[in-house]
């Protein structure tokens, strides 16, 4: 989609779609494969989830009754949902900003031709391969409060006086998690940014460099607009995975302290799995799956809005 | 330990549905293991080659298994639990038992380690939610008990397991395998929190294994002021289980409690209560001789430093003493001593209970053969075999005073009078749903030292789940 | 500008900028290697220290004394080759499905002619979008009732469900981007679709469908929890809980768990020196330029 704009003033658009009669059986066989691979996991757990939404099922316990809308009537009124909502959002924004830009910089540098540059990606992709489950634990080390590298990097180079009790205070924790989480997938980010700048013809470079733009202008009026649609879809999945960010925060603060590192993820999965309440936990578990949706509709205006502005 | 991967290949047939089980266990055999995982590389390699490729084909392929005709038809049962490892697994002393009779044989499945214990339990009440007898004898964490046999998944074992026998374990721990007058698990083993003190530091400062916290709390003090140690004392904080088993010490060594012996009662917001959760925040902020870092520690975390030699007290449970005495993980092998926890004054010392013990569930369609496994897997042998073999501390008073014990794991016998003192967590089949709330709550009363009105929200939060 | 004398001389592959813009280029990519392989080569060193190091109050990187003893720890004592199979039986397997699978659903829904596209991506996003944690329980129920427990199969199914929505999604913003211009040249020569779909499309795409498929290589190469909970014995666990199963009551092995790290990340760091020169060509080198 990227390229339409490109060729809009050298072929006419609005692509002709190869007509159903070439293709016998219809395309929707070829949807088919896919369809039926997502559908068989997914259908079923999700309707499940929002039966159970609406009784009390607690495993352990005999009570299994249809309770209408009770279960979302005690989450409303539950403060401790309120919060776990609340850190959940921040954390998708803060790190979803943080790992596009971050990204989109290391996807235009590594874009450019450069001695040593498949280095230079191989090194970029390094966080994303390491398990998640050790991901957490190294950056439990490294941020150590006591013994951490972090805080005795900090303490040479003379930032800080004392060290930083990186999760064990409230006011530093969630911001701990952050980065810890952009370090994780900002390589995700940017290699699918660098497909993306792929697709940007190097004509389009030369027709700037002629023109006498700088590299920031070459970027800003050429390369950003073109991109915005992978950028859009990019950040889309990187938005609706950190609001489900669960394995970071359970190995490293569990939540605390004092509940201030508490997101959605871990609030249901305590209610679900611990409590094995399944109930309320499915609950939890829908009301998460609405604010994805509604994320998820506000990328897909904006991006329906962008492809048509390039596309026509 | 990887032997028994092969056994829980039965398991996914057995879960489809109980009834054919007869056609199932003639074709597996713990004894076959080694040919069968051999064969079965050796299959999927050569049918890869049938196929696309390796990958592709061995997805399409059914679990492979091989018949062999057993000689006799003993009656099978299953038998699911933690996965605990040593010397031996726990799959090789089920083995032994296969191999010891001909009457029952039991299949071993696995489940995740105690680390992830949240899915050890919930992959438990999964299965015994379905009443349909499997898995007939399982293993389970100390602090589940009630919630299993609230249920009724438990099988009450008293007829099988009379009073006088009962005898020859610790009374806590029997008194934590019994919900409401009846028992319904049966002892494997024991753990508890304790405190791990540094012998050389206190013999400079002259002083004793401290026995109240205003002992620990002065000693801990000149330490780090004469530069002997970086922190004082270290516990686990963390918002997780570990806080509550802490909380229980701190608590219990002030009388207090957070639920009364009915389980409905909530005692948290007691004043004894109040004074205990105070201490531990004054640990942090007032007297300093904690790090706030143990906000955010559970064991391991506060278990390193220690061992690292920069700390003059851990609580802690038995695994750091093993790691603490060998030169390879520690720089403070022969100078740690281990004791029960403090206490406040004129009170007496507490420490949390743990541990995991056997529970037969009450569908079972062969209660007879579960019960006869369970009596010989807490048999004085097999307790035995388990601590020497795995390091896990009978619950057995004569077990542990076995000279076989003296010589393999020396440190157990030390900790006698702790294990003995050890006292549980609330007892309440909502257990699941305290411990969230004391883990939140207490947390809060910790970083915010609004110790009073945290206890009080924590206390009408735990009576709206207790009272239904 | 001096730079056009320069871009003249280096006809464009990976464009080039003019010189005073390309100063900055090394420092920038030097950040980025130290940004993301500092912790990873903390991590590798780690991973060579005697477990009494790591305990030390002040942390060294570089190693004294070298050990190698937590390598021989995990293959030797805790058969991590064993995980690694699984894992890469499960991982490969599932990235050619997803992109066979999600390449021709792409295809269908960028270049054919098919009603209600957006409401069919919208379904495929909706569906992935249900948090994990909600349907490991009920998908643990379907399993075993199935006998799937403990297969590679239940694991496969349920990672290409996972990533096929990036696939689908990714694949088909490239997929459009391509001018129809190219179809209906092979239209006239009277290719069928799914002609140009393997002749043209395909290759074309390369750098996305790489890019996509390594995207989906390391997200089921990491997956945790499904694993977790799906199987129970080390015929079929992957790596990911392999490692968590290295720990034991409490006792958590820092150094086997570092070595074990480096272990799983070598090969991806491999495969993307491998495909990272299929990443750059396809789109630029191709078709593009009318």
């Amino acid at each position: 989609m990227a390229i339409a704009k490109v060729q809009s003033h050298e072929t006419t658009l609005k692509p002709r779609k190869i007509p159903f009669n070439l293709w016998r059986p219809g395309p929707l066989v070829l949807l088919l494969p896919a369809l039926a691979s997502i559908g068989a996991v997914s259908i079923y757990p999700v309707l499940l989830g929002l039966w159970l939404s609406f009784r009390d099922t607690t495993l352990s316990s005999p009570t299994d009754t249809f309770i209408g809308l009770g279960n979302y009537f005690q989450l409303f009124s539950d403060s401790q949902f309120w919060n776990a909502w609340i850190h959940t959002i921040q954390f998708t924004t803060a790190s979803t900003l943080l790992e596009t830009l971050l990204g989109l910089m290391i996807a235009l540098v590594l874009s450019e031709r450069f001695r040593g540059r498949g280095i230079v990606r191989a090194a970029m992709l390094v966080p994303w391969a390491i398990p998640t489950v050790v991901t957490s634990k190294m950056f439990g080390w490294l941020f150590d409060g006591q013994n951490g590298v972090i805080n005795y990097l900090l303490r040479s180079l003379g930032l800080i006086q004392h060290n930083v009790d990186w999760y064990g205070s409230p006011d530093f924790a969630l911001g701990t998690i952050i980065i810890a989480d952009v370090w994780k997938t900002t390589p995700f980010m940017a290699l699918l940014l660098l497909a993306g700048l792929q697709t940007i013809p190097d004509s389009l470079a030369e027709a700037s460099v002629i023109d006498g733009a700088s590299a920031w202008q070459h970027f800003w009026h050429i390369r950003l607009p073109l991109l915005t649609p992978t950028l859009l879809i990019a950040s889309m999945f990187r938005a609706l995975d950190a609001f489900r960010i669960f394995d970071l925060v359970y190995v490293l603060t569990g939540g605390g302290p004092a509940d201030s590192t508490e997101v959605l993820s871990t609030f249901t999965y305590k209610h679900l799995f611990s409590a094995l309440q399944f109930g309320y936990g499915s609950a939890l578990s829908t009301v998460m799956f609405i604010t994805e949706i509604v994320i998820a509709v506000a990328f897909g205006v904006f991006l329906l809005r962008k492809m048509r502005e390039i596309g026509q | 330990m990887h032997k028994t991967a092969q056994y829980s290949k039965a398991a996914p047939r057995q879960r489809t549905l109980d009834q054919d089980l007869r056609s199932d266990k003639e074709e597996i055999s713990p004894n076959q293991k080694p040919e069968d995982s051999i064969h079965r590389r050796d299959f999927i390699k050569r049918t890869g080659l049938a196929f696309a490729g390796v990958a592709a084909a061995s997805t399409f392929l059914p679990s492979v298994r091989r018949g062999m005709a057993a000689g006799t038809n003993p009656t099978e049962i299953t038998f699911s639990s933690a996965k605990f490892f040593g010397k031996e697994t726990i799959a090789e002393v089920v083995d032994a038992y296969n191999s010891s009779q001909n009457k029952i044989h039991v299949t071993y499945k696995e489940l995740p380690p105690p680390s992830s214990s949240t899915e050890v339990h919930q992959g438990l009440v999964q299965q015994l939610a379905r009443r349909n007898g499997d898995p007939d004898v399982f293993t389970q964490d100390i602090i589940w008990i009630a919630e299993f046999a609230a249920a009724k998944w438990a099988l009450p074992l008293d007829e099988h397991f009379n009073a006088e026998v009962m005898k020859e374990y610790f009374p806590g721990v029997v008194q934590a395998c019994t919900w409401q007058g009846k028992l319904t698990a049966l002892p494997w083993f024991i753990d508890s929190g304790m405190l791990y003190y540094r012998k050389d530091l206190l013999d400079e400062l002259g002083a004793k294994a401290p026995e109240t916290w205003g002992e620990l709390i002065d000693s801990a003090k000149k330490l780090i002021s004469a530069g002997k140690a970086k922190f004082g004392f270290l516990w686990q904080a963390k918002q997780a289980e570990v806080l509550v088993c802490d909380l229980v010490s701190f608590v219990g060594s002030n009388g207090g409690s957070i639920l009364g012996p009915d389980g409905k009662t909530v005692s948290i917001a007691d004043d004894a209560a109040v004074e205990a959760v105070q201490l531990m925040h004054d640990l942090i902020k007032k007297d300093q001789i904690t790090p706030e870092d143990v906000l955010s520690w559970d064991e391991e975390p506060s278990r390193g430093p220690f061992t690292g030699g920069e700390a003059a007290y851990l609580r802690n449970w038995s695994y750091v003493w093993k790691i603490s005495q060998d030169k390879a993980n520690s720089s403070v092998v022969d100078k740690v001593g281990v004791v029960p926890l403090p206490h406040f004054p004129n009170k007496k010392s507490a420490a949390c209970l743990g541990g995991y013990q056997y529970g037969v569930n009450a569908s079972s369609k062969n209660k007879e053969a579960a019960i006869e496994f369970v009596r010989w897997m807490s048999s004085p042998e097999t307790q035995l075999r388990f601590a020497t073999q795995i390091g896990l501390c009978p619950t057995r008073s004569a077990v542990l005073d076995d000279p076989k014990i003296a010589q393999e794991q020396p440190f157990m016998q030390q900790l006698k009078p702790v294990f003995i003192g050890a006292i549980g967590r609330p007892v309440t089949p909502k257990y699941p749903q305290v411990t969230l709330v004391l883990q939140s709550e207490v947390s809060r009363a910790l970083t915010s030292g609004n110790v009073k009105a945290a206890l009080q929200t924590a206390k009408d939060k735990i009576q709206a789940i207790v009272k239904t | 500008m001096s730079g056009i004398q320069d871009f003249r001389q280096n006809p464009p592959q990976g464009f080039k900028f003019p010189s005073w813009d390309r100063v900055l280029i090394y420092p920038c990519a030097l950040f980025i290697v130290c940004w993301s392989v500092g912790p990873f080569l903390w991590q590798m060193s780690t991973s060579i220290q005697p477990d009494r190091e790591l305990m030390s109050p002040t942390p060294h990187f570089f190693p004294y004394p070298i050990t190698f003893e937590h390598f021989v720890n995990i293959f030797v004592g805790k058969s991590f080759h064993r995980y690694l199979t699984n894992s890469a039986i499960v991982t490969v397997t599932t990235t050619l499905i997803c992109l066979l699978f999600g390449s021709i659903a792409a295809f269908a829904l960028a270049r054919l002619d098919i009603r209600g596209r957006f409401g069919i991506l919208g379904f495929i996003l909706g569906v992935s979008m249900f948090p994990q944690i909600a349907i490991v329980a009920p998908l643990y129920v379907l399993a075993s009732n199935l006998g799937w427990l403990d297969t590679y199969r239940i694991l496969i199914v349920i990672y290409l469900a996972l990533g096929l929505p990036l696939v689908v999604w990714v694949l088909f913003g490239y997929f459009r981007s391509i001018p129809q211009t190219i179809d209906e040249a092979a239209r006239i020569d009277g290719a069928r679709p799914m002609t140009i779909f393997f002749r043209i499309i395909l290759p074309m795409s390369l750098p996305a469908v790489v890019t996509t498929g390594l995207l989906c290589f390391i997200a089921s190469w990491n997956e945790f929890m499904f694993a977790l909970a799906f199987t129970s014995d080390i015929n079929h666990q992957t790596v990911p809980v392999g490692i968590a199963n290295f720990t034991g009551v409490h006792y958590v092995p820092w150094g086997d768990i570092a070595a074990a790290s480096v272990v799983v990340t070598l090969p991806l760091v491999i495969m993307v020196l491998i495909f990272q020169q299929h990443i750059i060509s396809g789109l630029t080198g191709g078709a593009v330029k009318e």
